[in-house]
């Protein structure tokens, strides 16, 4: 039996009224039209202003959604029936919108983007996510330009980011990333990014798209898939990135797409990350990371609440992924009674994380309880940072996650021992 | 061939362009000349043309290629005399061509005897005609036109000591169109060709033949009464004559000299021009179909006239500066192809010798609102000498055949007026009339078809055009109709192979005729009519319910 194609004949359609095109900017959507309208007007901005000549596509792929984002979507498009005179635009530029098949799925989404950046020959792609309401014109050009110009393969964000916000991304994601793979990408995981054609068709030749990482976490995998396949990298400052409304139930979430991705990508990659050393810089264009310090509300007390209830519910879990000098250690700063005196120390969680990660590999239990059981311990490890950079300044907060990434590339070996170990 | 009586004649013309200079010598002094013109008619009835548009003949200084005329009832003594003028004028009317000459209103050469008299004293009685002042300060902003040469739109007469007025070069003085006395001597002068027997008048810088203080003197309400008035006797004594205009301005400035069908019976879209090739290389029809949703109507006794390449550059006034920048850009890299704020190359160059693209771009001229002017020599895909000054570049000598001096004199080689094409590509040598007359599958030879094809009916002269839109922007499509007779065109701007769902269910029992195989198509059913075209493939299809 033929395999069924991702594109709907509707798409399909589409896709051939736009033929070939230069450069591609895709959407993935489910129910934006609170903030879509914005967004694909500001990357029509963008895409008149820094490539007027260049044959231009807008690309919603859309989970469903039942509400204006399609329309929405739809009005960006430039033509000789629809069109703003005072856009002087050379020539049409479409932007069309089309459900996938399967229902809402960020990889689903990227995966019918990546299509159709294959199928239109484009030169370069870019993806925004439709709740990016802080976009700049010239976010389009920092995003696409070095992929266009043939400088890079593979873009990735930087932002101007709260000093906590993100917590994930530099407490696990960025330093585990950079210590497995070798290359300090910042944002690994990133809404924003682009690639080349090329690189487009790399990433739908991979195994992930059979896997669950293909449907969560995609964006994590393809930036491992771009490391991996030794495509040249580029970090682009893009500015200010929305604070998104971070809700407790959203941690299980994150760490699937994220961690479970990061640790699933391992056992493909196995002998890239087993003989990587110390990471290399990514080179950067436009500035580094920044952070703002305007005064910010965080619920520690329920961090660390939930660290230690977690350590004492899930014990008999813990005690199948952690080592026994681990786990008692983590079992000691649960118990201390003040605050002032936890302390989820940097070699610690390093040591925490690499457990689970092996304890992953060899499947010790339900690998999605792996995952979920990471989320507790990694509130304890969120506690001491918030507690360590209170008073911290931008340069300071940067020192504290380099020395953090430090730790982990110098520990990196200890996950070798437990790979190949019994235990 | 008997001409035809329709008053209407113009909307059915198939214009020639061209130069007496130009095109064939008769005399061996190295320059086209009336004989030449004449004997050559029988080429030009073959093409398939049915009006020739002569470029100024008259005596002249020749600074500005004839277009500083210093006589207005002469023929310069180069082309031949006036009974040779009158012998091409009946050897082209009875091969049913009518003959189109062009007249500069705006200005004359300064070695015009009105000029000389004008400028001999502040007293003179032609002192007058011609527009002085004591000051270059008046008519302070108003847009110098040949920004490559002039500083100024005043130039210094030092013989009576005042400025004159000019917008072209300062060798051309402007006439002062406020004295009765102008108004009338061009009235003769136009008057003096009509007895002669000519069909028209293609009348140059039309729009700036008035000035007034505080205006960009251009376009006034005063030179539309001038205009008028010219246009009101021409009627009243000679009904069925032509005038057509030269005004370089965008459609809606246009759409004045149409007046209420009482000015001019054509004028050039110029700003249609650039945008064909501009949708042609970006691969997109917005430009053409926003430019001509700009267009306004034009009383039904009006046409537009359409042309892809003429004697001047491919002007680029008439366009926004990102569009100009862009044409420069991927029609004029080489600064050597930039004169003005234009490129001045042919059409062949300009296409990259593509013939696929020739062919669209022909197919676009011959089936767009409009009577079609094809430039003389690009029906052979001539090329052009970007290393000659001004645009003489495209203006070199018609290319007859592969010998002596490519047919075109029997002079000495470095006597002729200017140097033939010599590369191997565009030379006489790779094209000329004679190798394409012998292939049914030359560039000549596809021009005869395709205008006999345009000609076989009254709907491309005479039709509305209604746009379809398809999804697909690569594809151009419309439907010209007349009557009861539709047609559709159905245009690949793109360079690759397309499919277009077009929506012709207005025509819904229709069956399509291709015009040129004569093939029949499907029928027209409630479903989107699918059709591919190759690159830059057109059909011209007539609908028929049979």
């Amino acid at each position: 039996m033929a395999e069924e194609s991702i594109l709907t004949d509707e798409f399909l359609r589409q896709l051939i009224d736009v033929g070939e095109a230069d450069v591609l900017v895709g959407v993935p959507t489910y129910n934006n039209a609170a903030t879509v309208g914005q967004v694909v007007q500001t990357i029509r901005a963008g895409l008149l202003k820094y490539f007027p000549r260049e044959r231009a596509v807008i690309v919603n792929a859309d989970g469903g959604s039942r509400d204006e984002t399609s329309n929405l979507v739809r009005g960006a498009s430039i033509n000789d029936l629809q069109h703003s005179t005072d856009l002087n635009a050379l020539r049409t530029l479409h932007s069309i919108s089309a459900e996938y098949a399967g229902g809402p799925a960020t990889g689903t989404a990227l995966r019918t983007i990546l299509a159709s950046a294959e199928l239109l020959r484009v030169s370069a792609c870019a993806v925004v996510s439709p709740e990016s309401t802080t976009i700049e014109p010239e976010w389009i050009e920092r995003l696409l330009r070095p992929v266009y110009q043939g400088n890079a393969d593979f873009v990735t964000p930087l932002y101007r980011r709260h000093k906590f916000d993100g917590l994930l991304m530099s407490n696990l994601v960025y330093p585990m990333t950079r210590a497995f793979y070798g290359k300090r990408v910042r944002e690994p995981y990133a809404s924003e990014f682009s690639f080349s054609g090329p690189l487009a068709g790399h990433f739908l030749t991979q195994e992930i798209w059979v896997n669950e990482v293909g449907h969560t976490g995609t964006e994590i995998a393809l930036t491992i898939s771009a490391i991996t396949g030794g495509f040249r990298m580029v970090q682009s400052f893009l500015g200010v990135k929305p604070r998104l409304d971070a809700r407790s139930a959203d941690l299980i979430d994150a760490m699937r797409q994220t961690v479970g991705a990061l640790f699933w990508s391992l056992e493909p990659n196995f002998s890239l990350w087993s003989s990587k050393g110390d990471s290399q810089p990514v080179p950067t264009l436009g500035g580094e990371q920044e952070v703002t310090l305007e005064p910010l509300r965080v619920n520690r007390k329920r961090l660390l609440a939930m660290f230690r209830s977690g350590v004492a519910e899930l014990e008999p879990v813990l005690k199948s992924i952690l080592s026994a000098p681990t786990l008692a250690e983590l079992q000691r700063i649960a118990a201390l009674s003040e605050e002032e005196d936890f302390c989820y120390g940097d070699e610690l969680w390093a040591r925490t994380i690499y457990e689970f990660a092996a304890s992953y590999h060899k499947a010790v239990i339900s690998r999605d309880h792996i995952v979920q059981a990471l989320a507790p311990l990694y509130r304890g490890r969120a506690f001491t940072f918030l507690v360590e950079n209170r008073d911290a300044s931008g340069e300071q907060v940067e020192q504290n996650i380099e020395n953090f990434c430090l730790t982990c590339e110098r520990l990196k070996p200890s996950l070798l021992e437990l790979w190949n170990g019994k235990k | 061939m008997p001409m035809s009586q329709d008053q209407l004649w113009y909307k059915d013309a198939i214009i020639y362009q061209v130069h007496v200079r130009t095109f064939f010598d008769t005399n061996a002094d190295g320059i086209g000349d009336f004989r030449g013109l004449a004997q050559k008619l029988d080429y030009l009835q073959e093409l398939g043309v049915n009006a020739i548009w002569l470029m100024p003949f008259f005596p002249s200084p020749l600074r500005d290629d004839g277009y500083d005329i210093a006589e207005y009832r002469s023929v310069h003594s180069s082309y031949g005399n006036l009974d040779d003028f009158k012998g091409f004028l009946q050897a082209a009317h009875e091969r049913g061509i009518r003959v189109i000459v062009e007249l500069v209103l705006n200005h004359t050469s300064d070695q015009h005897p009105w000029f000389q008299e004008s400028r001999k004293s502040k007293d003179n009685p032609k002192r007058d005609w011609y527009v002085w002042s004591d000051t270059d300060t008046k008519y302070q902003g108003v847009r110098i036109i040949f920004v490559d040469t002039e500083l100024s739109n005043w130039a210094w007469d030092p013989v009576s000591k005042e400025y004159y007025w000019h917008r072209f070069f300062s060798h051309q003085p402007d006439l002062n169109y406020d004295n009765p006395a102008v108004r009338e001597e061009m009235w003769n002068v136009m008057k003096f060709w009509v007895e002669l027997g000519v069909d028209g008048f293609r009348l140059d810088a039309v729009p700036y033949l008035v000035e007034r203080e505080g205006t960009s003197c251009e376009n006034l309400p005063e030179t539309h009464a001038v205009l008028k008035e010219l246009r009101a006797k021409l009627d009243l004594h000679y009904p069925g004559k032509m005038l057509l205009a030269e005004a370089n301005q965008w459609p809606a400035d246009l759409r004045a000299y149409f007046g209420e069908g009482d000015e001019f019976h054509m004028a050039f879209h110029f700003p249609l021009m650039p945008r064909m090739f501009m949708g042609l290389k970006l691969e997109d029809r917005k430009p053409i179909t926003e430019i001509l949703k700009q267009t306004p109507q034009i009383p039904g006794s009006c046409q537009w006239c359409l042309f892809l390449r003429n004697h001047d550059e491919l002007t680029l006034e008439m366009v926004t500066d990102v569009e100009r920048d862009y044409m420069y850009d991927q029609y004029a890299r080489d600064k050597h192809m930039r004169i003005n704020v234009g490129i001045r190359r042919r059409l062949a160059p300009l296409l990259d010798n593509d013939r696929r693209r020739i062919e669209l771009m022909n197919g676009l001229l011959l089936s767009l609102p409009g009577t079609p002017i094809i430039y003389y020599g690009d029906e052979i895909g001539m090329g052009d000498n970007i290393y000659l000054g001004d645009r003489n570049g495209v203006r070199t000598p018609m290319q007859w055949e592969g010998g002596w001096n490519g047919g075109f004199s029997s002079a000495d080689p470095e006597s002729l007026y200017s140097p033939l094409m010599l590369n191997p590509v565009y030379g006489f040598q790779a094209v000329n009339v004679q190798s394409q007359k012998r292939f049914d599958h030359s560039l000549l030879s596809w021009m005869k078809r395709i205008i006999k094809v345009r000609k076989s009916t009254p709907v491309f002269g005479r039709g509305s055009i209604e746009f379809l839109y398809p999804a697909n922007h690569r594809i151009l499509a419309y439907v010209r109709q007349l009557d009861k007779e539709s047609i559709l065109v159905v245009n690949n701007l793109s360079s690759t192979a397309q499919a277009v769902e077009l929506d012709l269910r207005q025509f819904k029992g229709n069956i399509l005729i291709e015009m040129f195989g004569r093939n029949i198509f499907p029928r027209v059913g409630e479903l989107p009519y699918l059709l591919t075209l190759g690159p830059y493939q057109f059909y011209w299809f007539r609908l028929r319910k049979i």
